[in-house]
């Protein structure tokens, strides 16, 4: 098997990219670590890896607005180099404040290849703070994402406090008959959470937490698969431990990590 | 040419920052507001032009989707409109990023005096709102006169076209930087300097200092360099390195400690070395995981055989005090550089916070600077913000309310990092300076910031006058320099590191010149936020977020291109030499000549006189109360008392799941509500090896007894970490003293001999329980003067003390984080078990507070009893036999019964005649004791076998079961039924409180 090499930015108040990086290992990748400034000088070039991703965390501190301080950086300076990336065949991830920056570059939502448009908006929660917080999602099974194909179901945790997705009606419209809102927050018994808090943590148009360009190959969330990499960071790992122990439940049925979404990205090019 | 854009959501969206004012106005002062709407003001102060300005606008600050923008004031209506807007020299970090941005996309460079600067804009609508309603929001909800400035616009006094106008709160010093020569003809008149200087000198370091400088050699030596008489870069040195913060003068002291009632006097000699260091040293040698402690930053353990974990804890009090949020960033964020400070520097992994606070809802009459419900908001928000942009979890925390704290509050912060045991080939937890290397300082510049601390506030404001005393920390200056060092340090380019905290250069420089035996300090090179600092206050400037390190000359080029990599500011700003001398410079000039060990030598040693009264001499007694009839009623307004009820609105604005290793989380349970006992993280995401972290504060027992109060707080820090699945064996402790003046005066502190001898009895007390549990002491720091003088209603002023206060910190390491255990009870018909005797031990307990009593029979721990028992309880674990494990803390059994009930979501039977005890009580003493030494364990039928054989010997009994009905029953013969609630109305009245707070 080819090696799947995956770049992991880090920097300037980036936070995620330690656990990222362990993710994209534990899913078969081989990540590298770099720096912003490493990308924009060119001293690390883009066409060596097939997976980019933009990690979580507070980029030149999010007092801007999320995410926007990195998309005008990134923009300014090598946008044209990330699109080609995209336009290559390969696949842009972004967690949380990376979501927030491809958004914020227009790499998203990325409708028929306009890379450039700012047309979607990640702003402040509805509670009005940072929530952290387990959520339930629905995975939308007619969406090309190549993230997340084969789920339909996944439990992960949120950590912001500017993830409240916002549209107006018509790229809703599209996003929605394209099948390029990939999950959505959902109650436990997997009903759509219909914005009911804290289910849907942050009041996000249509329970929105993750969307994909129109080929599927990039793709933001606010939710942080990278932070469910073991069974125990689930938060009720202890309960299921013991359902397991007594045989009230097969240990095959354990809640599945985030690490399925690398797995994806990672057998994508197989 | 200045510029300013206004930006605001667009009208159709909803303003989640101005809702949360509109609802804290009517909440906490009845203020009944329509709707209030933010802008928010980036005010440019640089030459460019209209065009640049636009792009700025659209490319940068304007979201297309959710925002719209001007150059000229936003057209937005309000009946009134509050501007507010930072003080000049206050840390703007969304001016910085600003600035960066711009430069960015415009391809320039900012000169020197240019700038960029945040302010907002509130408009507020309600047409009966009065101007006194809006001074009341605007000042006390929205700014703080320390650091901000308002503006307050009724709508007819509104200019639509100029707005606010444009304004600049930028420093303007206008001083030449000057060397004063101080004169110290007599003790008098330095004591006069030290008055006027606010050096706050002890009266008898003052004949040793002037003694120093008239010594004919030293006079000599430093004519040889050109100096005459002291400067006040000498003695501005001199008192930072002689204060109680930097050099603890107080646990170094002499204390002469008499038990009055039974006249027996005690010398004890330096509270640090006899109760800290010596047990320390004796159990380093029995224990050895202990790999570093009592010299660095913070301690460090070994958490597998190539990594360490480093910990230490620390209080931003007074600050915190003064300018909640601004106190509290600075404090978790200064300690955060701790660790990283620590040997070589360590990766940060984990951070906790312990909040004291007045109570929220305080109605009395007395007028603290802020109110306690402000104080705590904005503390909460200093911290989570200051971990958050960290990207370090926040795992664990604790909040307690008393009026103690009115005077002044307790913001606790503690911080874990882990270190590479080897970096680049040698050991990473050794470091020292050696003469040649370069002094470097990283990260943030220098201006006037807490220079003296808080005593600068009382000075008046003009509109230039620097604010900075109060900081405001920034996490994302500092996330930078923190990844540029890690690298560093594995790149083998780091020598010694230390942080920048309290005493700036002074104390960091300083002491690393201690190893290599002197050094010389070029002060012009040191970058300053703005110029006309005095050469004194470069050196003692406290700025923020700022590392000292020695680089080797060889080394030099490859850490500041990595520096640049990284967009952190370095700077050669001297070399060590091992000349016995602190040599400092100005453009060539000398302005201070130490001796290197000045410092360490003749200055007296601080004395206090200690008076111990025991409890029954103080006419403490046991209440008399007759057993109360509604035991329903009483539980569940216990469940809703500030210090039990649930505080989840703070705990979900803290970050605990960054790094991706968290194992056992601050609340856990099937809602995910309910407070874990201790917070496991996985730090090395490959290794199934975890960390394992409690704390625990019990200061209403210090009214008692603060002997006592301490080994219940170490034990109940013990309890947590046993609960969640620690070795016994393997505990490392942190302690945290925040005590009230001890220093006894007949006017200003006629109970300070009582305080004084409160703290030898904690003191000993914590020696005492480390020896027995084997805890040696990594890290620990005090804050010695936690007193406040309050306005009254008659122009009084009273003195509130705080609490006698411990916070101890508990960190372990587990092999197998799998073997972890939860405190919900989990499946119907597991057997419930009570470990641990119950004693009649309510003094200071929950139960009589509620009362209004205090009591005298505080719970006592018994280490020989206890210990077998947690070692016994771990056993079991390690089998995985217990289903749920939780510790019986404040509120006592009732009350935790209850908690691991709410936590399952489903009911739990007991049998009260079958709770242990050391002789027959009634049962309100059994549901409310606050007995040390209890857990609550679950237990599959099948295992119980097993688990009994495990405790044999020991005191604990089956007391009743799991059951599928969610209520929590207690029964006692007799008695019958004698609590029986649905776990939704426990929680409801435990959610109550703070329930509606997102």
């Amino acid at each position: 098997m080819t090696t799947i090499n995956a770049l992991v930015l880090y920097g300037y108040g980036l936070n995620c990219d330690m656990e990222t990086a362990y993710a994209l290992e534990l899913a078969g990748a081989k990540p590298q670590r770099v720096h912003i400034n490493s990308v924009i000088d060119e001293s690390v070039v883009l066409d060596n890896f097939q997976i980019m991703v933009f990690v979580g965390g507070f980029s030149w501190g999010d007092d801007h607005g999320a995410g926007v301080i990195q998309a005008v950086r990134m923009k300014t300076n090598g946008g044209d180099r990330i699109i080609d990336f995209v336009e290559k065949g390969n696949l842009v991830l972004g967690i949380c404040n990376g979501f927030q920056t491809l958004v914020n570059i227009g790499l998203l939502p990325g409708i028929d290849h306009d890379y450039r448009s700012r047309s979607v908006a990640l702003t402040f929660n509805d509670c009005g703070n940072f929530r952290d917080d387990w959520v339930h999602l629905n995975i939308n099974p007619k969406s090309p994402c190549a993230f997340t194909r084969g789920m339909d179901r996944i439990d992960l945790p949120v950590r912001h406090g500017e993830g409240k997705f916002i549209a107006g009606k018509e790229i809703y419209g599209h996003l929605s008959e394209n099948h390029q809102i990939v999950c959505r927050y959902a109650m436990p018994d997997g009903t759509p959470a219909s914005g009911k808090f804290p289910f849907n943590p942050n009041g996000s148009l249509d329970d929105i937490a993750g969307i994909c360009d129109s080929t599927g190959r990039v793709f933001g969330l606010m939710p942080h698969p990278e932070a469910f990499n073991h069974p125990t960071n689930h938060p009720h790992w202890t309960r299921i431990k013991e359902k397991i122990r007594r045989g009230y439940m097969p240990s095959d049925e354990s809640p599945q990590t985030g690490i399925r979404i690398f797995q994806n990205a990672v057998t994508f090019f197989s | 040419m200045s510029h300013r854009l206004e930006i605001t959501l667009k009208p159709d969206l909803l303003d989640a920052e101005g809702e949360g004012i509109r609802k804290k106005a009517a909440r906490y002062f009845g203020i009944h507001i329509d709707k209030v709407r933010t802008i928010h003001i980036v005010t440019i102060d640089a030459a460019i032009s209209r065009e640049q300005l636009e792009i700025v606008r659209t490319e940068i600050f304007t979201n297309p989707v959710t925002q719209e923008s001007s150059a000229d004031p936003l057209p937005m209506d309000f009946d009134w409109c509050i501007w507010v807007g930072f003080r000049p020299g206050v840390r703007d970090n969304p001016g910085s990023t600003a600035a960066e941005a711009i430069e960015d996309v415009l391809g320039i460079k900012f000169k020197a005096q240019e700038a960029v600067y945040t302010s907002r804009r509130y408009c507020l609508t309600g047409r009966d709102l009065s101007e006194s309603d809006v001074k009341t929001v605007a000042y006390e909800l929205l700014a703080n006169d320390i650091i901000q400035q308002v503006r307050i616009y009724a709508q007819y006094q509104w200019n639509q076209k100029e707005g606010t106008g444009i304004i600049i709160p930028k420093v303007r010093l206008d001083h030449i930087p000057t060397v004063a020569l101080i004169h110290m003809d007599s003790d008098q008149e330095l004591k006069q300097v030290s008055d006027q200087r606010n050096l706050a000198l002890n009266l008898n370091d003052i004949p040793v200092i002037r003694s120093y400088f008239q010594n004919p050699e030293n006079m000599r030596l430093r004519r040889q360099i050109g100096l005459n008489a002291p400067t006040d870069v000498e003695l501005e040195y001199i008192s930072q390195a002689r204060s109680d913060h930097c050099n603890h003068n107080t646990f170094r002291g002499l204390f002469r400690y008499t038990d009055i009632s039974t006249r027996k006097t005690e010398i004890i000699n330096n509270l640090f070395k006899t109760y800290i260091e010596k047990p320390t040293l004796e159990l380093q040698k029995k224990k050895d995981w202990v790999v570093s402690v009592l010299w660095d930053n913070a301690g460090v353990g070994r958490f597998d055989d190539n990594h360490y974990y480093v910990i230490t804890g620390e209080t931003h009090n007074s600050p915190s005090n003064m300018e909640a949020y601004g106190g509290a960033i600075t404090g978790i964020v200064g300690v955060y550089r701790d660790p990283l400070g620590t040997g070589r520097g360590s990766r940060l992994i984990m951070g906790s916070y312990g909040f004291c606070t007045g109570h929220r809802e305080y109605h009395g009459e007395l007028k603290p600077k802020l109110h306690p419900r402000r104080l705590l908001d904005g503390v909460i928000e200093g911290v989570r913000d200051g971990g958050n942009k960290s990207g370090i979890p926040t795992t664990f925390g604790q909040v307690i309310f008393h009026p103690g704290y009115m005077g002044k509050c307790l913001v606790y912060v503690t911080a874990l990092g882990l270190m590479p045991a080897t970096a680049a080939g040698e050991p990473s937890d050794i470091k020292t300076t050696s003469p040649g290397e370069l002094i470097v300082m990283c990260g943030g510049r220098v201006g006037k910031d807490g220079i003296h601390g808080v005593t600068a506030s009382s000075e008046t404001f003009s509109e230039h006058t620097p604010a900075g005393h109060v900081q405001i920390g920034d996490p994302y200056t500092q996330k930078k320099m923190h990844d540029f060092l890690n690298e560093a340090r594995d790149e083998g380019l780091i020598r010694f590191i230390t942080d920048n905290g309290g005493g700036g250069l002074s104390s960091s420089v300083g002491e690393s010149a201690r190893y290599s035996n002197g050094c010389r300090v070029w002060l012009e090179k040191v970058p300053l936020k703005y110029e006309g600092l005095d050469q004194w206050e470069i050196w003692v400037s406290e700025s923020q977020e700022r590392m000292t390190v020695s680089v080797h000359p060889r080394d030099i080029g490859r850490f500041m291109a990595l520096s640049k990599k990284h967009a952190v500011e370095s700077t050669v700003i001297g070399e060590f030499t091992d000349s016995g001398k602190l040599q400092i410079t100005y453009d060539g000039k000398t302005c201070a000549y130490i001796d290197m060990d000045f410092l360490q030598s003749g200055f007296p040693q601080w004395e206090f006189d200690c008076e111990w009264l025991p409890p029954e001499k103080r006419g403490l007694y046991e209440p008399v109360i007759s057993e109360p009839k509604n035991y329903n009623l009483l539980l569940l307004e216990l469940m809703g008392r500030p210090n039990i009820c649930s505080k989840e609105w703070i705990t979900r604005q803290y970050d605990h799941e960054v790094q991706g290793g968290s194992v056992i989380k601050p609340l856990a349970g099937v809602d995910r509500d309910i407070n874990s006992d201790a917070a496991v993280i996985r730090p090395v995401l490959p290794s199934s090896r975890g960390i394992v972290f409690s704390q625990a504060m019990l200061p209403m027992y210090s009214v008692i007894d603060a002997y006592h109060m301490t080994t219940c707080t170490i034990d109940e820090a013990v309890r947590r970490m046993v609960a969640v699945g620690a070795d016994p064996d393997h505990i490392g402790g942190v302690d945290n003293f925040c005590w009230p003046n001890i220093a006894y005066d007949h006017e200003h502190n006629p109970d300070g001999k009582f305080k004084a001898a409160q703290l030898v009895r904690s003191c000993k007390a914590m020696a005492e329980m480390c020896l027995s549990y084997g805890i040696p002491l990594m890290s620990g720091k005090d804050s010695m003067y936690v007193d406040g003088h309050l306005l009254g209603p008659f122009g009084e002023t009273r003195k509130i003390s705080a609490l006698e206060s411990l916070q101890f910190s508990a960190v372990g390491v587990i092999d197998n984080i799998e073997k972890c255990v939860s405190l919900d009870v989990k499946f119907p018909g597991d057997r419930l078990y009570l470990l641990g005797l119950t004693r009649n031990e309510l003094g200071g307990s929950e139960y009589y507070e509620r009362l209004g009593y205090i009591g005298i029979k505080v719970p006592e721990v018994d280490p020989d009893m206890f210990f077998p028992l947690y070692h016994a309880l771990h056993k079991s674990i390690r089998q995985n036999l217990p289903a749920s494990v939780h510790g019986i803390y404040r509120g006592g059994l009732a009350v935790h019964l209850a908690m691991k009930a709410m936590a399952g979501n489903i009911g739990i039977s007991i049998d009260l005649d079958k709770v242990p005890v050391d002789r027959e009580m009634r049962n309100d003493k059994k549901l409310f004791s606050e007995s040390a030494g209890r857990f609550l364990v679950s237990v599959a039928p099948p295992d119980c076998g097993r688990f009994e054989r495990l405790l044999e010997g020991l005191p604990y009994a089956c007391i009743g079961e799991v059951i599928e009905e969610p209520t929590l029953k207690v029964t006692s013969g007799k008695y019958g039924a004698v609590i029986s609630l649905s776990v939704s109305d426990l929680k409801t009245s435990w959610k109550k409180p703070f329930g509606g707070m997102a």
